[in-house]
């Protein structure tokens, strides 16, 4: 077993802004901060299933404004990822209609975090409605396109793993993909009203 | 293929950083003044900022069991909140506060005499004012803290000192024997009265007062203890503290 790697703030924010694999970062995150937001949410009327989906929502919202250098480190890691814990978990109790309670522990406990964030926290469902849009790719499609944009493989790399004739015909079919994918995002008009905020967060 | 298809070919090497020279700047000279050109970019740029929303969505969750099965591996660390810190902080705050109450009441209420006077009697020490040979043959056997000898040498002396008394007394606090000590510090109070000398005097108020409380007469000891008390330049002054007065009080009732 490969002992755990720990990261100073800056290597972490540095290593998930470039196009590196995220997984160390990843994990680095899961030891150091799930135990805090699995503890929030269950002292506010949370479950440790409830901490488990809020998490991996809160890393994902967490690594894309990175990405976006919508986080140039004004706090630290850590606060900035409660700000965000609080306010996810508080639009998810607002789903559920336990809103009443929830905001009165919220407004509680403003105080020991100043950040506000509740801009950056796209609405869930659209979020899942796009997530939903891009499973309706082939699987074909969805490889290709991840391999290319999230991987960043080359290629030829693409090539050997898809068992494709030729880079071209690959190509070819990336570019379908694409538009393909362009397409169905396009189709669904409360979708594409709110891409940039949901992707890009604008 | 058509010359839409072709602008998108070349919008998307654009984006993806795969034109170079000329043909880069001749794609970015038609964004600049295409608006659907630029309005197409900016779909194809959200719909590749999809795909990697959507493969950052799947690693999270590929990893997450792999670390949820790590982290429940760990001993469970509990989580303790700062308000949870601070409320058992009260409630030992406030069950010692409530166990300190209820002894010193126990105390209060309990307290004989005698235990007063156990738990706050601290013989008389001699200062070295005098080397052996010149002090007196009682202030030499009480050095040597021979109670008994002193005791018995005072008997032998025809016309004792205030001094003499003094020691004699002591001397019988410490083999308990308080009736014999407040005849002594009686006799002392006297001398200095015809004499009219004030010979361990303020000595003689503190232990005579001790003496009554072992001899299980606290109303006699209040008086002196009181004198004591109020008297901020009693060198005395600091073994008789309000709380020590109050128990003295109850105990002359």
């Amino acid at each position: 077993m490969e002992p755990s790697r720990i990261f100073s703030e800056n290597a972490l924010l540095q290593l998930l802004r470039s196009d590196a694999p995220p997984d160390e970062a990843i994990k680095y995150l899961y030891r150091t901060q799930f135990g805090i937001t699995k503890a929030y949410i269950i002292q506010n009327a949370g479950t440790e299933e409830d901490a488990e989906d809020i998490f991996q929502e809160v890393l994902l919202t967490f690594i894309e404004l990175i990405k976006n250098n919508k986080f140039r480190g004004e706090s630290s890691v850590s606060t900035f990822l409660y700000a965000i814990t609080r306010n996810t978990w508080l639009n998810e109790l607002k789903k559920r209609g336990r809103s009443k309670l929830r905001e009165e522990k919220f407004e509680k406990t403003k105080v020991t975090t100043e950040m506000d964030v509740s801009h950056y926290i796209a609405n869930r469902e659209i979020k899942a409605q796009l997530m939903k849009v891009v499973d309706e790719l082939g699987d074909t499609c969805k490889k290709i396109l991840l391999a290319f944009y999230f991987d960043n493989l080359a290629m030829k790399e693409i090539l050997q793993n898809l068992q494709y004739e030729n880079e071209q015909v690959v190509r070819n079919k990336k570019y379908k993909c694409l538009k393909q994918l362009e397409q169905l995002m396009t189709q669904q008009p409360q979708l594409a009203a709110n891409l940039k905020s949901v992707l890009l967060y604008e | 293929m058509s010359d839409n298809s072709t602008n998108t070919e070349k919008l998307i090497q654009y984006m993806d950083d795969e034109l170079d020279g000329d043909a880069r700047g001749a794609i970015e000279q038609q964004i600049a003044t295409d608006a659907s050109l630029a309005s197409e970019l900016e779909s194809l740029r959200l719909t590749k900022a999809a795909v990697n929303t959507y493969g950052m969505k799947q690693k999270i969750a590929s990893l997450h069991t792999e670390m949820m099965n790590e982290l429940k591996k760990r001993p469970a660390a509990k989580v303790i909140s700062m308000k949870t810190i601070l409320t058992y902080t009260m409630r030992i705050a406030a069950v010692l506060i409530l166990l300190l109450g209820v002894s010193l009441l126990y105390q209060y209420y309990n307290a004989t005499p005698d235990q007063l006077y156990k738990s706050n009697f601290e013989s008389f020490q001699l200062r070295e004012t005098r080397s052996i040979s010149t002090a007196s043959v009682l202030e030499a056997l009480y050095k040597k803290g021979d109670a008994n000898a002193v005791m018995n040498a005072f008997k032998s002396i025809p016309q004792p000192l205030a001094e003499d008394y003094f020691l004699e007394a002591n001397a019988a606090l410490k083999l308990d024997k308080p009736a014999e000590a407040i005849q002594s510090l009686l006799a002392l109070q006297e001398l200095n009265k015809r004499d009219n000398t004030h010979l361990y005097e303020e000595d003689a108020d503190y232990y005579l007062a001790m003496a009554y409380m072992h001899d299980n007469q606290p109303s006699k000891a209040l008086p002196l203890f009181e004198k004591i008390h109020n008297d901020e330049g009693h060198p005395y002054n600091k073994k008789v503290g309000t709380w020590f007065l109050r128990k003295v009080k109850r105990l002359a009732k």
